[in-house]
């Protein structure tokens, strides 16, 4: 039997591209995502740096069957996760119908303006309207869309700088989930009584307030047949100076993903100081998989999963 | 303005777009500019900076309700909206909505004193909270109840910066006939302020409890039963505010049979919300030190 999705890795890095000789392995491309139906229907998620290499295999294995169509949907639109769209071949193809779906922070500035912003002659030779391809933009938020042919979509607020998305699509009884870039909630506000600054009320909501929101992404990707998780840091790191940085620690990921029968996990986002070496290393300490827990891997560039 | 008399309909209108765009209050504009530039700036500095301006709560809640559709509830506390929409995003609403200030100017203010109302808010929202506090409202849901009563006068800004000469004649028509000056706006133009706070926080999609409490401050009655309490709190809150004169927004005479009715109603004395005046202007000092408007001002 044909699985309903597959689900394969074109850029799993964070923040920045980072080729060279330390990263052959899991590869330096920033978060790039295809997702296929069984239907051949072609969903991509973000359009970091491996968006280049997804539209040069598509130009050479699904152009000669019809114009290329494909729904984008971008976690969140910090540079890495866009970068890539300008090198996305197929755009530059008459007949190449692109949806660009995404968070945005403002209402008075759209998807097309924030995103659709790289093609101006300051940043880069083509423009906006000189591309071939037809390029709609569509706001999304926290909701849940019928996008038609059995598909589902589900979206989340997670917790990054700016709004980001997770998404979950559900499609013949199956559920492939994102959860990046993220990090656990946490109260924000002085928690110190003998600070200045300590407001009792401000404490305690704020307590009560990220441990909610906790259990409401975990509630999200509960479940999951695949789930890709923002795990940039480990937790020492995550701990000793990147809390607030808006990513994972491993440890807490993968002890969310088996609270809430996750089947197969993927730790995503490499952080990009991390050497194929020592990911292997973090493979050894995190991916044992005893038999009836979350079968937990490292994403690697050129991977496939099937759903 | 036009001499030529215009229709309630090009009234809303215009009023409809002013929303959009609608300024902080210069009142809090420095510090806020203060505390958003700095990278460093503590969580509590942001939320209390944000507190103390009723428009950018409102833009705060509004961005939060616009994007969490999926919430059972929408979401009336500043201190949640904060975590769940990250330092930033709020940070960069807040500076956004300074920035405007150059619509937003003292100047802009015309017929009311910026400051002046800013205080009565100020002291609508520590009152109403203070109430709910000896109603037995949880300390949790407490802040809500000073939100609704930070924002409750909002309905006034649009008309009193679109139709200058309108306003200055409503708040002469209610000094002249001493009567509550939603009555004297309504005279004047066809519309009250209770009604364009209602449209605010109808297009911010703030909660229930606060577009009742914009809506009916001066007719509790009328809410429903849900929010009846916070907006019966909110009025007194607001008549309690006028009659002793702390700030102004230009309602100077409270209608004093209303007065009576709430004070029955929500049931405190006159002896208990006098004794609310210290902590009323120990809250507005501790806001002016906090918005450093103790030097000049």
């Amino acid at each position: 039997m044909s699985p309903a999705m597959r689900v394969r890795f074109w850029g799993v890095r964070g923040s920045i591209p980072c080729p060279g000789a330390e990263t052959v392995k899991y590869g330096g491309n920033t978060p790039c995502l295809e997702l296929r139906l069984d239907s051949g229907r072609l969903i991509i998620i973000d359009a970091g740096s491996g968006l280049r290499e997804l539209g040069n295999h598509l130009m050479v294995h699904d152009l000669s069957k019809g114009p290329i169509q494909t729904e984008i949907f971008l976690s969140h639109t910090h540079w890495d996760h866009i970068m890539g769209l300008p090198f996305f071949t197929p755009s530059y193809i008459p007949g190449t119908r692109i949806k660009v779906f995404g968070p945005v922070s403002f209402e008075d500035q759209g998807l097309r303006d924030i995103v659709g912003g790289q093609f101006t002659y300051r940043y880069f030779p083509v423009r906006q309207t000189e591309l071939a391809a037809t390029i709609e933009y569509f706001d999304l938020k926290e909701d849940h869309y019928d996008l038609g042919g059995g598909l589902v979509l589900s979206t989340k607020y997670l917790n990054h700088p700016i709004l980001c998305l997770g998404y979950r699509f559900e499609y013949q009884g199956k559920v492939f989930c994102t959860a990046y870039d993220t990090e656990p909630f946490h109260n924000v506000f002085c928690t110190d009584v003998c600070d200045p600054d300590y407001d009792e009320a401000m404490a305690v909501e704020g307590e009560m307030v990220a441990k909610e929101e906790n259990l409401r992404v975990e509630k999200f990707f509960s479940g999951a047949d695949l789930l890709i998780h923002d795990t940039q840091y480990t937790m020492k790191e995550y701990a000793s100076s990147k809390t607030g940085w808006g990513h994972s620690p491993i440890e807490y990921a993968i002890a969310a993903a088996k609270r809430t029968k996750v089947k197969r996990m993927a730790l995503f986002h490499h952080d990009p100081l991390r050497t194929d070496a020592q990911l292997d290393e973090l493979a050894n300490t995190y991916c044992q998989n005893p038999e009836g827990e979350t079968e937990v891997f490292i994403a690697k560039e050129g991977m496939e999963i099937e759903i | 303005m036009t001499d030529i008399p215009i229709t309630k309909k090009q009234r809303l209108n215009l009023i409809r777009n002013y929303i959009d765009r609608m300024p902080s209050l210069s009142t809090t504009v420095n510090k806020v500019l203060e505390v958003c530039d700095n990278p460093r700036t503590s969580p509590n500095a942001l939320n209390r900076v944000i507190a103390l301006d009723p428009v950018l709560t409102g833009q705060v809640l509004k961005l939060i309700n616009s994007a969490y559709y999926s919430l059972p509830h929408q979401i009336s506390s500043l201190s949640r909206a904060i975590i769940m929409l990250g330092l930033n995003t709020v940070k960069n609403l807040a500076l956004t909505t300074a920035v405007l200030e150059s619509l937003g100017g003292e100047k802009s203010f015309h017929s009311l004193s910026m400051e002046a109302f800013w205080i009565h808010s100020i002291c609508v929202g520590v009152t109403a909270k203070a109430l709910a506090a000896l109603k037995g409202v949880p300390a949790l849901e407490r802040e809500e109840y000073f939100v609704a009563g930070m924002l409750h006068d909002l309905g006034k800004i649009p008309l009193n910066n679109r139709f200058v000469d309108d306003y200055s004649q409503s708040l002469a028509l209610a000094k002249l006939e001493q009567s509550s000056l939603y009555r004297a706006e309504d005279q004047i133009m066809e519309i009250d302020h209770t009604f364009v706070g209602g449209m605010i926080a109808e297009k911010w999609k703030l909660s229930k409890t606060i577009v009742d409490s914009l809506r009916y401050h001066h007719q509790p009655e009328a809410a429903e039963e849900g929010t009846r309490l916070l907006v019966s709190l909110v009025a007194l809150a607001n008549m309690y505010a006028n009659t002793l004169d702390f700030g102004s927004a230009g309602d100077n005479f409270p209608e004093e049979r209303r007065l009576f009715v709430l004070i029955k109603e929500v049931g405190v004395d006159w002896r208990t919300l006098s004794n609310l005046s210290r902590t009323v202007t120990e809250e507005i000092e501790k806001a002016k030190i906090f918005l450093q408007l103790t030097q000049g001002g």
